[in-house]
């Protein structure tokens, strides 16, 4: 939710290779790959873009940090998204 | 690589899976075929000799350019399967990727709205370092002035993408003088 509310970003990605999902019992949680020391956020950016993407990724590290219990975060782009309301 | 190692290993698989056919067969006299009728003693006599003349130093100068040649080979082929394989994405600076895809959506749209270009296509490699290595080939008309094209292309490609803070750290721009009823936009 952290990482959805960052300015920027259209929606979590789904991974373009494997999908980016974390699973825990019956549930499960797309965009995002947890594991015991890194966290891997993937997101689909709003285009045109507010601001250049490591400004972007580096705002999504700043909010989830207090949620990401130390482990490294990397974000990765997978898509750009023509926000509707942007008309292009 | 993989899909040549790929191909190697089913090649080999099956060669050995006929091979234990062919045992099988023989070891049991199965269709009247005998252990006794294959030509092993003249193979095993060649083998003798073979590896006397090795020790001996008496191999034909074809022989050791053959040997030499499959060492060679073999040497490659152990350097090429421990370099580490091309990343997937590509890296932007500490932490953040980006997929090639992406790279390769921008650069298209930047260059063809460069008022000469009428089509584009474009491949993106990633590489361990940061930023994209970029090949473009741009369409244009004919009869343009293609030094200056591919300047302004150049710039104008790495400046957008540098403001979107995609890296690209190698940019090969080819332009390719074409119809323009052929491609993607006649007019600019």
């Amino acid at each position: 939710m952290a990482a959805l509310a960052t300015e920027g970003v259209y929606s979590l990605g789904r991974g373009r290779f494997v999908e980016a999902a974390t699973y825990e019992g019956v549930e499960k949680v797309s965009g995002v790959v947890v594991t015991p020391e890194d966290l891997e956020i993937h997101i689909v950016a709003r285009y045109p873009l507010p601001s250049p993407i490591p400004e972007i990724a580096e705002n999504i590290r700043e909010r989830v940090a207090p949620e990401a219990g130390g482990r490294k975060t990397t974000v990765i782009v997978d898509d750009l998204e023509v926000a509707v309301d942007e008309g292009l | 690589m993989r899909v040549f190692n790929r191909v190697f290993m089913i090649v080999l698989f099956a060669g050995l899976f006929v091979l234990g056919v062919y045992t099988v067969v023989f070891a049991f006299d199965l269709f009247d075929y005998r252990l006794e009728s294959l030509p092993i003693t003249n193979l095993a006599n060649g083998l003798q000799d073979f590896v006397g003349n090795v020790e001996d130093g008496g191999l034909s100068v074809t022989t050791q350019a053959l040997l030499v040649l499959l060492a060679i080979l073999g040497l490659l082929w152990f350097i090429s399967e421990l370099r580490p394989s091309a990343p997937r994405r590509v890296r932007m600076g500490k932490g953040t990727y980006v997929t090639r895809s992406v790279v390769q959506d921008q650069v298209a749209t930047v260059a063809e709205e460069v008022p000469d270009v009428l089509g584009s296509s474009v491949n993106v490699k990633a590489r361990r370092s940061p930023g994209a290595q970029v090949g473009l080939e741009a369409r244009v008309r004919r009869g343009e002035e293609l030094g200056t094209i591919k300047s302004n292309l150049q710039s104008t490609v790495r400046e957008r993408l540098s403001a979107k803070g995609l890296p690209v750290s190698k940019l090969n721009v080819k332009l390719v003088e074409a119809d323009p009823r052929q491609t993607k936009t006649r007019v600019q």
